[in-house]
């Protein structure tokens, strides 16, 4: 292993923002594979998984020097400071890191940040970026490719996760990490899981398993795993977003994961100045709790669940 | 008249309302033509608050030069207005980054789909910025370039300094203004001042713009009056950007808004704990200083101060 410092921005008063780098293997060598840390301070599971996984590559590397195969490169995360602040953006102008792709040097600090990121990270032939969602949701585990990803999108079945999801390209999709190693020929996935600013081990480790899972599929490490799922590839059109009719505190009676029939109540939402029972939310469709609302106060018309149709089993390839 | 044109339920005992007023003619038929004035999109951006107050005060006076509808939604955002806070509170994302939105997307995407539904069928539409807290800005309207022909005289007749042509980028295509354009509202974004304060003398010349604008397409019926500023654009010249090299607090030495020299000193980034000065600032081109950093403290990157490079002499002849 090989511990660098990838690049520095310097701050009028904190020590200086590091990012550092860990690398496997032999530099230059095939299959290569980036995996990239969470650049929301927020994304706990997803420093956990990244970090876990250097200590995993370590330890074996250190037991057989021929246990990385190719190269791979770790970054656990370029966003060290709002980590330090509890904060999910940059600190000082709360800009997303992963809206600034392909970056620019000569610009803003975050669009700097983002360039030498992803001059870093712009020449491997797999590239996984960390993430947790944006909203305000706690979700399963599961792997997304952007629509410009279909070609490849048979490599995601290496996870082993249950669900693969076909993200349908928007404006502002073309700005992030993942589009961008895609416009430079990387296969590129995000493993999404968990709920911001708490560490789910149980989900946060089955990400885990799922990147030992590739790493020996795509020949990267010399071990051997578990099958995982076969995969269910998931299109934009399959999923069920149910929202709330009433706003106030949310009790939820289903959780993530969970397989649920048609009109089986999801969750009650109840007045937050006088008790009254307001809305009790009922499932539209059978399927899978991919996402649940993760506060437990809620708007009117909120994204409460998102559930993964069973209709959605007859995709195939 | 104030008609409430989106509500949605807060969870405790609140309701978030967007509200526009609506000044209109007593005959309205199918050729009466309509304009939407809509501001505070971002919520730290208040100079707009101050152009619909002259604006509305005027219509209020003037009730028989109206002769078609103009509709004033002062707060779009109303959650970060009133709290100095940019993004859409609570799910801390920017509204003006999730157009045209989405009914069954997450709060932020409804909101911006509200507004889409409540300003469509305008035949025009101003959306008055104020650049945000760290950036002081001259009077500007800016425009992609895919709608420069058809928006440049429309904008030229809000009497304003500059007229920024950008490219096409297609992250921006999430924006409000690209939103009602693509729906065949001619929409102009202003830029102007600073985020968290009101500069007085911009209000009024923007609101003088605005009235001359209602005159020459016929919305009010007054005298069109001559252009007093002589607008630039930079069609025929470049904006130069000056970002930091280094970290520390930016002192300008320049006032905003004046004629810099090639090599003129702009500021100076210093460092208070060794009293040293990091780095001094130099003019790279001759031009109008329209944009000067606001708030003191910088990171490498940090956008300083944007020149618009006087136009070239023709050497060629
Ligand atoms: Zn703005």
């Amino acid at each position: 292993m090989k511990e660098e410092v990838l690049f520095e921005i310097s701050s009028l008063s904190r020590n200086s923002l590091k990012v550092k780098g860990f690398r496997f293997g032999r530099e230059g060598t095939t299959p290569s594979c980036v995996i990239v840390g969470p650049m929301m301070g927020t994304a706990i599971d997803q420093l956990w998984i990244a970090s876990q996984l250097v200590r995993f590559l370590r330890q074996h590397e250190l037991a057989n020097a021929a246990f990385v195969k190719g190269e791979i490169l770790v970054i656990p995360t370029v966003n060290p400071y709002s980590f330090n602040m509890g904060k999910n953006f940059w600190p000082l102008d709360n800009t997303d890191i992963d809206v600034m792709f392909p970056g620019y040097d000569k610009g803003e600090t975050t669009q700097r940040i983002a360039a030498r990121l992803f001059e870093k990270t712009n020449n491997y032939d797999y590239a996984i970026l960390l993430e947790a969602r944006k909203d305000h949701v706690e979700c399963i585990p599961y792997v997304e490719v952007l629509e410009s990803g279909m070609s490849y999108i048979e490599d995601a079945r290496a996870f082993g996760l249950d669900f693969i999801h076909v993200k349908e390209e928007m404006p502002n999709d073309t700005v992030s990490l993942t589009y961008n190693w895609n416009v430079w020929n990387a296969k590129a996935f995000s493993l999404i899981s968990g709920k911001k600013g708490i560490l789910h081990k149980h989900e946060a480790n089955k990400v885990f398993d799922a990147i030992v899972r590739f790493l020996v599929k795509k020949e990267l490490i010399d071990f051997s795993t578990f099958e995982g799922s076969h995969g269910n590839l998931v299109m934009p059109n399959d999923v069920e977003a149910i929202k709330s009719s009433a706003a106030g505190l949310f009790d939820t009676l289903a959780n993530i994961g969970d397989s649920v029939v048609h009109g089986q109540p999801l969750a009650r939402i109840f007045n937050a100045l006088d008790g009254t029972l307001i809305q009790t939310i009922i499932s539209p469709c059978d399927g899978i709790i991919s996402c649940r609302y993760d506060y437990s106060l809620i708007f009117q018309n909120a994204i409460a669940y998102r559930i993964v149709k069973v209709e959605s089993a007859q995709n195939t390839l | 008249m104030i008609e409430e044109v989106f509500n949605v339920n807060l969870p405790v005992n609140e309701t978030l309302t967007l509200r526009r007023n609506r000044f209109s003619p007593e005959d309205i038929s199918t050729s009466t033509k309509r304009i939407s004035i809509v501001t505070g999109i971002h919520g730290d951006e208040i100079e707009g608050q101050y152009v619909c107050y002259l604006l509305a005060k005027w219509l209020n006076n003037n009730k028989h030069c109206i002769k078609g509808i103009v509709d004033i939604y002062p707060s779009m955002n109303p959650m970060g207005i009133d709290s100095i806070t940019r993004g859409f509170p609570f799910y801390d994302v920017d509204l003006n980054r999730n157009f045209p939105g989405n009914t069954s997307d997450f709060m932020p995407a409804q909101v911006a789909n509200a507004i889409v539904d409540t300003v469509r069928g305008s035949d025009f539409a101003i959306d008055i910025h104020a650049s945000n807290i760290f950036l002081r800005e001259l009077p500007q309207v800016r425009i992609s370039r895919s709608t420069a022909d058809e928006l440049i005289p429309l904008a030229e007749k809000l009497d304003i300094e500059f007229i920024w042509v950008h490219d096409a980028v297609t992250v921006l295509e999430s924006t409000f203004a690209h939103a009602m354009n693509s729906l065949g509202t001619k929409t102009l974004v202003v830029e102007m001042g600073v985020g968290m304060r009101i500069t007085k003398e911009y209000g009024q010349s923007l609101t003088k713009g605005i009235l001359n604008l209602l005159a020459h397409v016929g919305i009010i019926e007054r005298a069109v009056l001559p252009t007093t500023k002589t607008t630039v654009s930079n069609l025929h010249s470049e904006v130069f950007f000056v970002n930091a090299s280094k970290s520390g607090i930016f002192i300008p030495i320049l006032e905003h808004n004046v004629t810099v020299l090639k090599g003129e000193k702009l500021g100076e980034i210093i460092d208070p704990l060794s009293g040293r000065i990091q780095e001094t600032l130099i003019s790279p081109c001759n031009g109008l200083l329209f944009t000067i950093r606001e708030y003191p403290v910088v990171y490498e990157g940090s956008l300083l101060a944007r020149i618009l490079e006087d136009p070239k002499e023709d050497t060629a002849l």
